[in-house]
This record gives structure tokens, C-alpha cells and sequence, in this order.
């Protein structure tokens, strides 16, 4: 709330406002870093990994060396540099060992992209092929092979991440609330159930793109289609050594990220094979099939969860088992780890909750940020699990929810204090409910499955998520006041498609009170020019970036104020200003134009004062602390966005087929900044959901290659996969710390739509799913395995619980709580 | 930029002929191009040279007789086909079939022709056209054959055809004109997709057929069956042909399953 | 091989690679950098443009076959730096996100309303089926379609509560 101009006096914040980038994108002419031409600018590829664990026997380029057109060939061997976000584990090219399918083993920089794939074939590389480990759930197996040998050896955040050496387990997540076991026996019902995720791609539109060009006396110039180019500039000057001061990194347009761009991945590359082409600018465009292996994807998640639960429908104790399949690097994957750790029960309250997650290293694809950091992943478990305890009850699923959900007075898992300023999950849900009409089926909906033949089924579920960020994260915004009085601001959060700048920019036209034509936020960032941001990523630009853009342009004012009282002779509590001019408040003909002061106020004579204007705003993210290594307790949470998904879905008994008749989702946003742009990210982000939950993943054979690296085996919605009704609903609880109240919601819109899938045709058809994605041939076999039970989604009454059907795990216990263990269940 | 090979255009089928004969098997036609440079993309092929036969106007249109049935010259697209007025009226499984391949982009673009000789097992036109009792027409510079199309393909993307061979056209038999019929596709999601399994079904006075994609080796048909088959009966039948597999895409029980279940699905149409 | 095609009503004669698909040529060759390549393998749409009146995915066209064809791309959409009725419709309705596939989207939908001017949702749901948006949900993109064909009764709208 760092502005308290009054709602009515608001021309753009609130309002539907045009993109500010919608011009160029619509006209092809804004350029991304593919559409930029460089001279003397060479080609670069990479030779990748057969296979998913193997011991380079023998590499031979002599002869890719000698190809006409060829001017660097690069290889593990001449590359000693470790990369690497919070734990520095990544050889740029692989020395060695193999550790993925598709890692990176050699690279060549030629004047045609056409050369450059004959210099790789001409590549001849001997592999000694060894056993992977792939499933993350042996991670306890002493007799495991392990991914990183030397793992006690790398640097990493030591404050927030906990490896174990001689293991395959890269972090170790503790959470430690009250008291478990006591809540388990106390508990009338205790109910387990384990969830499963595979691997899944960001797929942006425009896959991975850099030009690096290392010019002599290491000076690096990168232009890249990256998320955080103050993040790629950190982390190549620690990988490199070299002072950032050196360090250029330059964003074109960006054509989508997800989480997928947000670290440093082909930039160290195309700047070695720069330097040793003597400087010239290489490029290296991933092709889409790069993308889904030399390039990160999602992390896997094996889900386990514990809850103990009363009669009532209270829960009183949970114990949650994470097992977070992160591939062969840590990149993202540790901090997944501990952001999903401490969110882990979603948007409820456990009184007694304890979590173990593990980010395990396996010889797959490495997984890093993707839209919602976990959790998408675990709230399908979550959401799921909650119907399953609620028909286990006999309780009505959202009524289950309701009772457990966070509210005012409520402590999450690291027991911060829920207020009423924090946002209404219940809200959310509610409002959802009565979009979908919850609980009953309409006569249209009878009559369409009396016509159809086939069942239709409900579901609510919420969701909640807090930006994953270090609590000491900042960002400045500077705006640049120009001779004709309009502005242009300078600042380094990206906009890869959210219109974040196009929100920023209304703010900052409400506190100017300017029209926003005169304020320009160039899309492009470099950090030459450009201050200070952290990364763009975790739903955090909004809040973080719009304080920066309120306290700019009130900083901005002031020095217009401050001209303006000198050349007025006036105080500064007597002016006024619009969008013209800076004026006196009792008498408004005696004013300073914008124009006037931009680069210093002249007086007739010629005299003049204070010289050119800029407005400075910084921001930092306030009382936030690290989290507890042992107990997981703390203050992690900037803001926590609430909201909660409502679905309708018909099934077909026979044959597993489903169609997906209406979604509608609420959010507890604090304040809507633009219409169209939060509906732009409540749908986007909830068809990208519906892509994990009926159609992504990835899918490997037991030598851990990847099958399925292409649109042709790993589809993705198309326009014709979304459901008949959409519908998107805003809940307004104003943040208190968030610029006019706001709070982000860019990837909350992607996560528990999975679950709320599960949930409806569970209800419609009583088919038990645990595993994403939810395929029709998946709902086909669940379908086979309905135990003689069929539930009937007419059925206002709630269910009666139940014995638990296959693979459900749930049993009536008799006082003390007894809990059944799945079979196989990995011994800690 | 794909890997070196020469292109050439020739405008007639001798000139064809010709260069096929001197390439000896190392040019690949291009049509559409839509399986073949994917493919050239992808470096999972390098052909030498390729022969753009879009400029030879006898493998051009689509022509229908009452006494010979249609013929569908060889770079005729799917959109052409799906357009014709005389596919509409005597053969709409055809243009249902030419509807079920890819997007409209691929659609404007890929040839029957070409969804045939890439012999994919889930050709979306291969179903249809067997179950059809259609033929095509291969000719080279030492004569044209005429093969039954069901005998036209040996195996995932191996054909009859010799490598001094084009596809000439793909002739669909009069008696088939005006069957009744049907076609299901099992796809991944309601977009573009291959067929995970599909069934065509088409039934004249005298015969039915099924042909199915996906779920063998290559596109397979039933036997001629007879036109007052029981449902049982062609669903033994349909069966009987088919031997599915597991893979990335499907299992080979659901996709036995869902042949059936299409069989079942189709059949009260055809009467 | 010496090709003359004209794209977006303008004539040119290029020495064309044969090795060379149709997007690169427009991109490198022509400098019309603003059709996009998002797969290369025809299952995205970025690279859609309209040739002979028919939409294609530029990325499995050889340029060399393009000889002769008539072709329009994004940069023949705006006409003397005014935005189309259809470029405006996907402004108004926030149709726009990244805007990687925004060039081929255009395009086809572009091609749609030429041959059917009132398509309905449906209809509008299969042209654009071929053309990925991995940002917007495709919901805004197919509004904006019935807006440009003048078909959306009232904007679509963010319900507040």
C-alpha cells in the first residue's frame, strides 16, 4: 500500500488497460534474440549423450578441428569451470562422466549451422556405458550409484541447503511442527497415500537462444533469452572469476520462459567457444528437441503423504515424505525442495506437521524453475489426498477443505501468523463452488449425461503459494525524466509475457497522475544500462517491482518538487502537480512544466538550477528470515496468493474418454492492477496446469534415455483441448505491503488444476488416480481397477467412507490409530 | 539450413523417369514434404538430391468415373481431396480420413500420396483407403503396375515401391462409391495428433471392410467381409488382423481394446 | 537456384540455398524476421505464413519450391503503419502475451476470416489448431477473433468479487 491515492482518482490501476509491448509482437517487429544479426557472428552446436550414465572412454575431434569453415571445437577437457545456482555441481561441457541423457559433450562453433552439424558427426567418442540410478525412491539404498562421488566437495548456500555427501541427496528439507506422533494417536483416522509426477517441459515458444562474443582482456558481451540477466551475469562471473564490471548481459523480447529460463545455461558455452574463435560472436539457438534434454525441465515428485485426522474433520497431524526426482544437476531443484517443503500441506492448517524433502540426484535431465516451483507437483498429491481423507470421513470434500483452511489467527507450517490482510482461501473457494454449481448437478447437466451416456463429475480445490526467494530480495526501479516531459524508466525485472511492465507502467502513470503514452519502459535489459533486479521469477515482480515503481516516481515528483520551489519561490507543501506541470496550489497559473525542469530549470537570463531528473526508487522485501535448518520455522513468505480452482468434467465409463466442460478460478489477489492481463494469467496458467494433468511428461525406457523428446510424443494443450466454460474470478483482500495493495498471481493460476481434474472424475466414475498425467487410457485401466464400488457424482449426500480401494491405503483404525504402510515403502 | 543434397523440379514424367533411373535410389521424392524434411530436420535422413514432382501435371487432380472409380493423382493434398465435390458425395470417408491428418497447415500441405508412402502404421489415410479396396498405381520407365494397396505396404515405412519407382496415383474402385462408413481416431489430446489406434469401416451391398492404423506393424485390413457381418464377427475380425505393441504412445491392450470398442462404435453406421 | 517470389505484394528475385526451408530464406534472406521458427518440424505453427492463399508451415517448404508463389507474412498485416482490424482486435483482448507465436497466429486466423467471416468458436478453435500458445490459453485469442469478425456481444471480463 505504498500509494493511498483514493480508488476514485485512478485512471489505469484497476482498469483494463492495452499491453504497453503489444505493437511490436503484433506487428513482427519486435526483435528476440534469434531475429538479431551480429558480424562475423558464428554458428555454435552441441553434441549430446546417448546415453544416461556413461564414462567418456576416448574423445577424438581431430577431425572436426580440420573441417573448413570450423573455427572452435570444445570439450569437457578444456573446460575446468563449475556452474551452478545454489550448489555449483555443472561442468559446462561433461569431463568424464555422463550424467543425463543429452548432456552436453562437446561443442563446435562454425560460419554455418550446417558445418557446424558435420564438425560434430566428424566427433568420435568412445563411451563406457554404466547403470543409472533412476528412481529417486531408492535414494536410501546403500548400494545405489551415486550421481556426484565427489558431492562433499562442491561450494553451495550452506545457510539454506543441506547435501549429504555419499549420497545421492543433494538437500535435505526439514520441517518440524508441534508434535506428530502425539497428533497420529490422538488421531480417529489415519490415512496414507503416496502421488506421483513425472518429469515435465516448460516448452516456451522460443527455445533456448544465446550469442556470446569474449573479447580480449575478458570482456563479455551476452545476449540471451533469459529471465534474469542479473542472475546469468552472477553466476558466470563466480563461475569465470572474472569482475561482473566486465560482464554484459543484454535480454531482447523474450518469447516465454516459465521458470525454464530463469538460470544460466548456454551462455558460459557460446562465450568459450567466443573466446577461442578469437572473439567472434557465437550463437547457439537450442533446437526443440534440445530443449527437452540439454535444456532443464521439471523435476519429478514421489508425494507421501501421512494424515492423521478427527472425526470432526479437523486435521491434527501430518507427516509429509517428499522424494523430488531432480536429475542429474541441483540447479533449481534444491530450492524446489525447500519452497514446496515449507508449503507442503497447501492452504490448511496442520497443527503437528512434519516434512522430509529430499532433492534426489538421479542420471535423468536435470529439473529447474518451472511456473508454480513445486507446487504444481505437490498440490496434485494434496488436492487429491484431501478428497481421499474426506471420503474416507464421509465429509463433503469442500466442506473438508473449509474446515481445515488457513485463515485469520490460522499459523502455516513455519508458523507465521495468518491475518486478515494475508487473503481468504475460503473466499476463493466458495466463490468457485457457486461458478460450477458445487455439490449438485443442473437438469442441463442430467440431460447431458442422459444424451452423452456418459458421467459427470465436480470438484473444488485450493491452492496457495508464497514467492521462493531469499528474504533479503531487492530490486530498483529508476525513471529517467526526458526533455519533452515524458519518462523512461530503467530497471531489470523481464517481461517474457506476464505484462508485468505493462502494470508497473499504470502505476507509475496513477502516481504521476500522467497519461501512461508518456511513460516508456523499454522491454529490452542490459545490465550495462539497467539497475538491480534478483531474477524474475516467483510471482514476485508485481509486489517487488511496483513498490520500486511507486517509491521512483514518487522520488521523481519530489525532485520536480524541489525545481519547483526554487524557480516558484514557494514551499513545498503549498505545490501541486498534474500531468503537465508542477504548479501552486492557490494559484495554478504560477507553475513549473515537467518540460521545463527535465534537464534543468533555466530562468529568462539564462541561469540555471538543479540539472536533469531522475526518480530512484528501491525496495527490499521486509521481515523475511531463513528457515530453521532443523525445524523448517521462520518467516519465508512474502505475500501468500490464495484461490482455488472449480471443475466440471464428464467422463466416458467405457473407454476412459474425458472432456473438461468448465474450469472456473478465483484468486485472492489483493488488488487487480489490469483486467486483462490477470485473465491472461488466470487462464494461461490454468490450461499449462491442464497440459501437466492430461497430456505432459516425460517418458524414459530403464536405460533412463529419454523416449519422448518432441511435439510429436509429448503434446501439449492445443486450442482445442481447452474446456467449453472458462471462468475467472478476483477476490480483492488488500496486501498491505503490496504496491496499491496488489499481489502476484503469475504462476498460482497453474497449480491444484491437476488435482481438481483427479478429483472430478473420481467423483464422477469412482476411478482412483494417483499418477500424472492423467491419459484416457490412465482413467481406462483405473476404470478396470473400481473395486465393485461405483460413485454416483448425483449423490448430494456425502460418500460413506469407505474401505480404501486399490492402491488407497486407508483404514478405519481402531483407537490407537493404526496405519497400513504401502508394501515396499523405502525405511528411513 | 538442412545438410547438402541437390533439387531438382522435372515438369514431365519422363524427365522423371529419368532422373530416377540415374539417381539409382539415392533421390527421394518430395511432395509435400511434410514427413521428409521433418525428417531431413531431424538428421534421421540425408538424402542425395530430391525430385519435386509438384511441377508434373499427370500426377496432378483428382478425377471421378462411374465405371473406374476415383483416382487421387499423387500430389494431391489433403485439402484438395477433403474440398472435391465427388469425394464428398461418393467417398466422404475420404475426406473424414484427409480431416483426421494433422493441422490445417499440414493439411494445405501433406500429399495422400505421401501420408501412403511414408508407410507409417498410423497413417490416417491408410485405414481408410483399405477399407475401401482401394489401389495404387506405381510406374517407373519400364511400365506402370498396379498394386492392391493392401498388399502395397511390407512393413513401418517399407513399401512395394523400387527405388526407380514413383507413386502414380491411388485409385479407389467404383463399386466403393457411395459405401457406407465410418472412422474413429484415438488421439492423445483433441488437437493435432497421430492416431494412437484408428478403425475405418466402410460397407457396400456386397462387402465390408475395416482397416486399421496403429495397432500393427504397418496400416492392415480385414479379408473381404461379408456385407451382413455381425458385429461379433468383424469385431473377430478386426482382431484377427491386428497385433498392437506397447510404446511412448499406448499400450497394446488398450489399443486391442479401443479397435474393438471403435468396431463396436462404427458398425450400427454402416447399416 | 534463382527464385522470384513476391511476398506481401513485393517482388523479389533471390540466388536461393536449395538446402534452405522457406522460414529461414524469409528470415535471412529477406531480413522478415518476424515470422518465428518454434519447432521446425510443422507441429508448432510459429512459422505460419499464407502462400497462395493457403496457410503452411514455412518451416517445411524448401524456398527453392516457393518459386513463383505469392506469399504474405506478419510484416504485410498492418498496412502504412496501421494496424489491421484483426491486429486490433487481439490488442484490445489481450491476445498477446509473449508474442512468439503472435506472427503465426495472425496468419491463420488471418486466413480463416478471408474464406469464413463469421467463423463460431468452434470453427475459430480448429483454424488455430496448429499454431501453439504456450502463454494465453488460446481463450483471449479466440475473443479477439470473434471481436475482428464482429461477433463478441460484450468483452469478456475479469469477475470481481
Amino acid at each position: 500500500m505504498l500509494d493511498n491515492t483514493p480508488k476514485k482518482d485512478l485512471n489505469y490501476v484497476g482498469k483494463d488497460v492495452e499491453r504497453i509491448d503489444v505493437v511490436e509482437k503484433l506487428t513482427g517487429q519486435a526483435l528476440y534474440t534469434a531475429d538479431l544479426e551480429f558480424a562475423g557472428m558464428l554458428h555454435g552446436k552441441v553434441l549430446r549423450s546417448p546415453h544416461a550414465k556413461a564414462r567418456i572412454k576416448k574423445i577424438d575431434v581431430s577431425k572436426a578441428k580440420k573441417l573448413v569453415g570450423v573455427h572452435a571445437v570444445l570439450t569437457g577437457n578444456d573446460l575446468d569451470y563449475r556452474v551452478g545456482l545454489y550448489l555449483v555441481d555443472k561442468y559446462i561441457l561433461a569431463r568424464d562422466t555422463i550424467r543425463h541423457f543429452g548432456e552436453a559433450v562437446a561443442a563446435v562453433a562454425a560460419e554455418t549451422p550446417a558445418i557446424a552439424q558435420q564438425a560434430l558427426d566428424l566427433i568420435e567418442i568412445e563411451y563406457e556405458v554404466m547403470t543409472p540410478f533412476l528412481d529417486p525412491k531408492q535414494v536410501f539404498d546403500k548400494k545405489a550409484p551415486l550421481v556426484h562421488p565427489d558431492l562433499g566437495s562442491y561450494s553451495y548456500v550452506e545457510a539454506v541447503f543441506t547435501p549429504v555427501p555419499g549420497t545421492n541427496i543433494a538437500n535435505h528439507t526439514k520441517l518440524r511442527k508441534g508434535n506428530v506422533e502425539k497428533g497420529f494417536k490422538e488421531a480417529d483416522y489415519v490415512i496414507e497415500r503416496e502421488y506421483t509426477n513425472p518429469n515435465v517441459q516448460h516448452v516456451p515458444m522460443e527455445t533456448h537462444i544465446a550469442v556470446g562474443k569474449w573479447d580480449t582482456g575478458d570482456r563479455i558481451t551476452i545476449h540471451t533469452s533469459a529471465q534474469s540477466p542479473f542472475t546469468v551475469r552472477n553466476l558466470f562471473a563466480l563461475s569465470f572469476k572474472i569482475p561482473h564490471c566486465n560482464i554484459r548481459v543484454i535480454t531482447p523480447y523474450l518469447g516465454g520462459g516459465f521458470g525454464g529460463k530463469a538460470g544460466i545455461h548456454l551462455e558460459p558455452l557460446c562465450c568459450c567457444l567466443s573466446k577461442l574463435s578469437g572473439g567472434r560472436p557465437v550463437r547457439i539457438q537450442a533446437t526443440r528437441e534440445e530443449e527437452f534434454s540439454l535444456l532443464p525441465c521439471r523435476s519429478g515428485l514421489t508425494y507421501n503423504i501421512k494424515t492423521g485426522v478427527n472425526k470432526n474433520g479437523k486435521i491434527v497431524a501430518q507427516k509429509m515424505t517428499m522424494y523430488w526426482d531432480a536429475g542429474a544437476y541441483a540447479d533449481y531443484a534444491v530450492n524446489v525442495t525447500r519452497a514446496s517443503g515449507f508449503s507442503a500441506s497447501g492452504p490448511y492448517e496442520i497443527e503437528n506437521a512434519w516434512v522430509d524433502a529430499y532433492t534426489v540426484y538421479t542420471n535423468k535431465p536435470f529439473g529447474t524453475a518451472y511456473r508454480g516451483f513445486g507446487h504444481v507437483e505437490f498440490s496434485w498429491g494434496m488436492e487429491r489426498h484431501m478428497n481421499h481423507v474426506a471420503d474416507t470421513l464421509g465429509i463433503d470434500p469442500l466442506e473438508f477443505r473449509k474446515i481445515n483452511a488457513l485463515k485469520p489467527g490460522s499459523k502455516t507450517m513455519t508458523g507465521e501468523e495468518v491475518v486478515k490482510n494475508t487473503g481468504s482461501v475460503t473466499k476463493c473457494m466458495e466463490a468457485v463452488a457457486k461458478s460450477i454449481n458445487y455439490g449438485k448437478l443442473t437438469a442441463a447437466e442430467l440431460a447431458r449425461e442422459k444424451k452423452t451416456g456418459m458421467k459427470i463429475g465436480k470438484s473444488v480445490v485450493a491452492l496457495q503459494k508464497a514467492p521462493a526467494m531469499p528474504p533479503f530480495t531487492g530490486t530498483v526501479m529508476i525513471l529517467k525524466l526526458n526533455e519533452d516531459g515524458s519518462v523512461t524508466g530503467s530497471h531489470s525485472l523481464t517481461d517474457y509475457g506476464m505484462g508485468t511492465y505493462t502494470s508497473l507502467a499504470q502505476m507509475i502513470a496513477d502516481v504521476l497522475r500522467w497519461p501512461i503514452e508518456r511513460i516508456r519502459l523499454p522491454i529490452e535489459n542490459d545490465t550495462d544500462r539497467d539497475p538491480y533486479d534478483w531474477q524474475t521469477v516467483a510471482s514476485k515482480g508485481l509486489l517487488l517491482s511496483g513498490n520500486a515503481a511507486i517509491l521512483a516516481a514518487k522520488d521523481l515528483l519530489d525532485k520536480c518538487y524541489d525545481v519547483a520551489a526554487q524557480a516558484l519561490r514557494a514551499q513545498k507543501c503549498d505545490l501541486d502537480h498534474d500531468a503537465e506541470k508542477v504548479f501552486v496550489r492557490h494559484h495554478p497559473k504560477s507553475h513549473v512544466t515537467y518540460k521545463q525542469m527535465a534537464v534543468g530549470y533555466a530562468y529568462p537570463n539564462g541561469n540555471a538550477i538543479c540539472g536533469p531528473i531522475i526518480g530512484v526508487g528501491r525496495y527490499i522485501a521486509q521481515g523475511l528470515t531463513n528457515l530453521d535448518k532443523e525445524t523448517g520455522q521462520g518467516n519465508p513468505a512474502l505475500d501468500w496468493t490464495f484461490g482455488a480452482h472449480g471443475l466440471i468434467v464428464e467422463v466416458c465409463e467405457k473407454t476412459g474418454a474425458f472432456n473438461i466442460i468448465k474450469v472456473a478460478s478465483a484468486y485472492d489477489i489483493g488488488q487487480v492492477i489490469n483486467e486483462g492481463s490477470v485473465r491472461g494469467q488466470a487462464i494461461g496458467g490454468m490450461i499449462q496446469g491442464l497440459g501437466t494433468a492430461m497430456c505432459e511428461g516425460y517418458i524414459y525406457n530403464d536405460k533412463g534415455q529419454l523416449l519422448n523428446p518432441s511435439f510429436t510424443d509429448n503434446k501439449i494443450p492445443t486450442s482445442l483441448d481447452i474446456p467449453e466454460e472458462i471462468d475467472c474470478i478476483a477476490i480483492e483482500t488488500p496486501q498491505i505491503d503490496g504496491p496499491f495493495g496488489a499481489r502476484g498471481v503469475g504462476e498460482h493460476s497453474m497449480i491444484a488444476v491437476c488435482g481438481a481434474l483427479g478429483n472430478a472424475i473420481e467423483k464422477a466414475t469412482g476411478a482412483v488416480l494417483t499418477h500424472m498425467p492423467i491419459r484416457q487410457e490412465n482413467v481406462w485401466k483405473a476404470l478396470q481397477n473400481r473395486s465393485g464400488k461405483k460413485a454416483t457424482a448425483k449423490a448430494a449426500k456425502p460418500a460413506k467412507a469407505v474401505k480404501a480401494e486399490k492402491p488407497a491405503k486407508a483404514v478405519k483404525a481402531e483407537k490407537p490409530a493404526k496405519v497400513v504402510k504401502p508394501a515396499g515403502r523405502a525405511k528411513k | 539450413m538442412l545438410q547438402n543434397f541437390s533439387y531438382q523440379a522435372p515438369e514431365t514424367l519422363k524427365d522423371l523417369y529419368a532422373l530416377l533411373k540415374k539417381s539409382n535410389g539415392k533421390a527421394t521424392i518430395l511432395a509435400g514434404g511434410t514427413d521428409l524434411l521433418v525428417n531431413m530436420h531431424n538428421n534421421w535422413i540425408s538424402p542425395e538430391s530430391l525430385i519435386d514432382i509438384k511441377k508434373i501435371p499427370d500426377l496432378k487432380g483428382i478425377t471421378f468415373n462411374p465405371k473406374t472409380g476415383l483416382s487421387i493423382g499423387a500430389t494431391t493434398v489433403c485439402i484438395d481431396l477433403i474440398n472435391n465435390k465427388d469425394v464428398k458425395k461418393h467417398y466422404p470417408l475420404l475426406a473424414e480420413a484427409a480431416h483426421n491428418i494433422g493441422s490445417p497447415q499440414l493439411r494445405n500441405r501433406a500429399t495422400i500420396a505421401g501420408n501412403l508412402c511414408t508407410a507409417s502404421p498410423c497413417a490416417d489415410m491408410g485405414c481408410s483407403l483399405l477399407a475401401l479396396g482401394a489401389s495404387v498405381e506405381l510406374g517407373s520407365a519400364d511400365g506402370v503396375r498396379v498394386i492392391p494397396l493392401k498388399d502395397f505396404f511390407t512393413g513401418p515405412k517399407k513399401t512395394q515401391i523400387k527405388k526407380h519407382e514413383v507413386l502414380l496415383r491411388i485409385v479407389v474402385p467404383a463399386e466403393m462409391a457411395g459405401a457406407k462408413f465410418g472412422m474413429r481416431k484415438l488421439k492423445r489430446i483433441k488437437g493435432h495428433d497421430i492416431a494412437v489406434a484408428s478403425v475405418a469401416m466402410a460397407r457396400t451391398a456386397k462387402v465390408m471392410r475395416i482397416g486399421v492404423g496403429s495397432a500393427a506393424p504397418t496400416p492392415v485390413v480385414t479379408a473381404d467381409l461379408a456385407a451382413s457381418t455381425t458385429l461379433e464377427k468383424a469385431v473377430a475380425a478386426a482382431e484377427k488382423v491386428i497385433c498392437p505393441i506397447d510404446d511412448v504412445r499406448a499400450g497394446a491392450e488398450y489399443r486391442r481394446f479401443m479397435v474393438k470398442e471403435f468396431v463396436g462404435q462404427i458398425y450400427p453406421e454402416l447399416f | 537456384m534463382k527464385i522470384t517470389l513476391t511476398v506481401n505484394g513485393k517482388k523479389y528475385q533471390r540466388d536461393a540455398s536449395e538446402t534452405k526451408n522457406l522460414l529461414h530464406f524469409l528470415r535471412e534472406d529477406l531480413g522478415l524476421t518476424g515470422t518465428k521458427e518454434g519447432c521446425g518440424a510443422g507441429e508448432c505453427g510459429a512459422c505460419t505464413v499464407i502462400m497462395n492463399g493457403k496457410t503452411v508451415n514455412s518451416c517445411l517448404i524448401l524456398a527453392v519450391e516457393a518459386n513463383g508463389a505469392d506469399i504474405m507474412t506478419i510484416e504485410g498485416e498492418a498496412k502504412n503503419g496501421k494496424l489491421s482490424k484483426l491486429q486490433v482486435a487481439f490488442k484490445k483482448n489481450h491476445a498477446v502475451q509473449c508474442g512468439f507465436c503472435t506472427p503465426g497466429m495472425i496468419m491463420s486466423t488471418r486466413a480463416l476470416l478471408e474464406n469464413n467471416p463469421k467463423p463460431t468458436v468452434e470453427q475459430i478453435k480448429q483454424a488455430i489448431e496448429g499454431n501453439f500458445c504456450r502463454c494465453t490459453g488460446y481463450q483471449q485469442i479466440i475473443e479477439a477473433v470473434q471481436d475482428a469478425s464482429g461477433q463478441l456481444k460484450k468483452k469478456e471480463g475479469l469477475k470481481r468479487a
